[in-house]
């Protein structure tokens, strides 16, 4: 067995990886085996006989953290080139709820509610069940602030709403207008146009390429690619002089990766996620020496419903009603967990009952906090749906009706005196007992939502090899990165997350030293 | 750039593409032919797919045939051909010929959008004309406003697809 020995030592990391496969890259980066340093070290890859086109910077991923990293790589000095796997622009960005958490603002400030980043910090810390990795949690709960106003001088972004996502000690959502982060993508996406920056579709990232002493120094892509046909597309080289940015975003739809990770998530969990929400860049990080992290920490949205696709109109139906409505179990007409709990808990809650969760608020709940549009839209899909009376609301989902209209009547007591006695749900000042009809409810069924877990990276979003040591020449920030939020990733985070990190990773990227 | 068609067929293009928008979506042709490119006309049929038959037995010639002779017998709600047409076709049938997208050339590129533009109009206009259609107007969206590529939905040598329906159950019907 000598000879077996012997070969074993020489088989880089690189070349066993390749040889095993994603899935066994996947499985031993999660089992994180304690690779020994030397297998760990990159061994170089064959130089491409040409580089198609060169830049300081190049940027993969058009969200909201990669276009921030590609604004302040730009502003710094440097050349850069953004690519794109999609047709369209923004992954996960475009079609996000726009709500952006910072604590300390004007908003806030005019809205009379007094927060902290120390408070702030601390319910991310809370949430996350502590595995968060304290420095970077605390660089963006420190740093969320100054990148929400930064939104707003610099890009021009509007925020119209302050409100509150369940786990958070008080309303700190920003709310972009229209609802949406196409409002802060799109004037990203202004601005990098503005400042010459050209981003280049139908373009995917196959491959990082390493010289030998493990320095990432260009990537692989294909051009022309049409998603999802992995056979589309012409290979091309670019070459990066001082850095790549890597801004892919998360893996919610890979569901060979996230089954990996937590077998339970087959495919009969929907996603609220884009199509293109894949793991393959972050592999590919990891095939050239980056460490990942939490990778099987992945949230399912509570507040999603099985009667429409996607994310759709429910969670902007149910999140602004917890708090100041009610959720059942249909089954047995009570209450059966804290409403305004955080996602991971209420998404467990409702798995384990076994069935859909109903989530309901009267007239006045529902006009005071929840947009009209959502609201139409959710009713006109049949998402949402509209009673005049809470007998007819019970009758429409099978629920029992004697113990409903006493769950309703206790619920509203405990609303009277502001304090929730069965699972000490949080009760809002302006939180009414619910009884001005017409009532409105949607059913709730979890769906995959965001991968909190992902590539190491230290405090200049640089990413951390399987040697403890940095991979030089790749930065990273927003969803493809792990550790800001340990077990759960809190509502109006992720925004928070992507451009302080995001901006960070533009800098860091643009200040690297050229390589040639 | 390549040249543009003329104006005439471009008023008559961008009526045909409105109107389509209301009309239903059934079955349709597609048939890979193998290209004849040189003699690609849509209304002459077996120039392209040479001895595939693409018509019912009882069809009227079409060789003689324009856009305006085909409406004849297919109205809007009676034979309507909405999506059974590859793009390419319906503009052959108003004299839109390869030559007038792609200009002279032996390899034809793929085109941008701003040459649907150029002759459709602006997209902002025609999201104007589409904002009745249920559930949702389809040229235009929170996400993207009105600057998405034609090209995602409305494709022109193979069948146009539903771009939305990657996250929402939009029914639209897609010439
Ligand atoms: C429906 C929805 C609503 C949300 N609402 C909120 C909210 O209100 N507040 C909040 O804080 N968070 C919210 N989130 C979470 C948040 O939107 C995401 O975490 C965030 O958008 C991630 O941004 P990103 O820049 O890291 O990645 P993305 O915006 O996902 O961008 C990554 C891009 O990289 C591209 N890419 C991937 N692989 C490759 C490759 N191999 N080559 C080239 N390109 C590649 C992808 O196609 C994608 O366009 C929401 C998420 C969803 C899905």
């Amino acid at each position: 067995m000598k000879k077996d020995d012997t070969k074993e030592k020489t088989l880089s990391r690189r070349n066993f990886l390749k040889t095993t496969g994603a899935a066994a890259v996947a499985a031993m980066a999660v089992g994180n085996l304690g690779m020994p340093a030397k297998y760990a070290q990159a061994a170089g890859d064959a130089l491409p006989k040409k580089w198609d086109e060169t830049y300081d910077v190049v940027v993969i991923g058009s969200g909201f953290a990669g276009l921030a990293a590609a604004i302040e790589a730009k502003n710094a000095g440097a050349s850069v080139a953004i690519i794109e796997k999609m047709p369209t622009h923004g992954g996960n960005s475009i079609i996000n709820g726009g709500d952006f958490c910072a604590p300390g603002t004007k908003l806030q400030q005019e809205n009379g509610i007094p927060d902290s980043p120390e408070l702030m910090l601390k319910d991310m810390l809370r949430a996350g069940l502590y595995l968060n990795h304290p420095e970077n949690a605390k660089i963006v709960a420190y740093g969320a602030k100054d990148a929400l106003e930064w939104t707003e001088s610099y890009l021009g972004v509007k925020y119209v709403k302050i409100g509150f996502h369940g786990g958070h000690s008080v309303k700190r959502a920003h709310g972009m207008l229209n609802q949406t982060g196409a409002e802060l993508v799109n004037k990203e996406l202004a601005k990098v146009k503005e400042l010459g920056i050209k981003i280049q579709l139908r373009t995917k990232l196959v491959k990082f390429i390493s010289n030998k002493d493990g320095r990432i120094i260009g990537i692989e892509v294909r051009k022309d690619y049409k998603f999802p046909d992995e056979k589309s597309g012409k290979t091309a080289f670019l070459k990066a002089k001082r850095a790549i940015v890597l801004g892919s975003g998360g893996f919610s739809q890979d569901i060979k990766l996230r089954q990996i990770q937590d077998p339970r998530l087959t495919d009969k969990f929907g996603s609220t996620n884009q199509p293109g929400a894949t793991g393959e860049a972050l592999l590919a990080a990891c095939i050239a020496g980056a460490m990942d992290v939490q990778m099987d920490w992945i949230q399912l949205g509570p507040w999603t419903s099985p009667d429409e696709k996607g994310f759709g109109f429910v969670p902007l139906f149910c999140e602004p009603l917890v708090g100041n409505g009610l959720m059942i179990n249909p089954k047995t007409g009570k209450r059966f967990f804290k409403e305004t709990g955080n996602r991971k808990e209420r998404a467990d809650a409702i798995i384990l009952m076994g069935n859909p969760a109903i989530i309901m608020g009267d007239s006045y709940a529902v006009n005071k906090n929840v947009v009209p549009h959502a609201v139409q839209k959710g009713m006109e899909i049949g998402a949402i749906k509209k009673f005049d009376t809470l007998e007819d609301l019970a009758k429409n989902y099978d629920i029992p009706l004697d113990v409903f209209l006493k769950e309703i009547a206790r619920w509203n007591s405990f609303v009277e005196k502001k304090k929730d006695d069965d699972f000490d749900c949080m009760i809002f000042k302006d939180t009414r007992p619910t009884a001005t009809a017409p009532f409105y409810a949607a059913r709730l069924w979890p769906k995959v939502h965001h991968t909190m877990g992902g590539l190491v990276i230290d405090k200049n979003a640089q990413v951390m090899g399987f040697d403890f040591k940095p991979v030089k020449g790749l930065f990273a920030a927003g969803e493809v990165s792990g550790g800001v939020h340990g077990a759960v990733r809190l509502g109006g985070v992720a925004i928070a997350d992507c451009l302080v990190f995001g901006r960070v990773a533009g800098k860091s990227a643009a200040a690297e030293k050229p390589w040639g | 750039m390549k040249k543009h068609p003329d104006r005439k067929a471009t008023k008559a293009v961008v009526f045909i593409f409105t109107i389509m928008m209301f009309f239903l979506f059934s079955q349709t042709l597609w048939a890979a032919p193998k290209l004849a490119q040189s003699k690609a006309k849509g209304k002459d049929c077996a120039a392209c797919h040479v001895k595939a038959k693409m018509l019912p037995d009882n069809h009227a010639d079409t060789k003689a045939m324009n856009w305006e002779a085909c409406k004849t017998c297919h109205t809007k709600d009676k034979l309507s051909l909405i999506g059974k047409l590859p793009g390419s076709h319906h503009h052959q049938l108003v004299e839109v010929n390869c030559v007038k997208c792609h200009g002279k050339t032996k390899k034809p590129e793929a085109l941008t959008m701003e040459q649907c533009v150029a002759c459709h109009g602006s997209t902002a206009k025609l999201a104007e004309k589409t904002k009745d259609i249920k559930p949702s107007n389809p040229h235009t969206s929170p996400h993207y406003g009105t600057e998405l590529d034609c090209n995602l939905c409305h494709h022109q040598h193979t069948k146009s697809e539903n771009y939305c329906t990657q996250c929402h159950k939009f029914d639209f019907k897609v010439p």
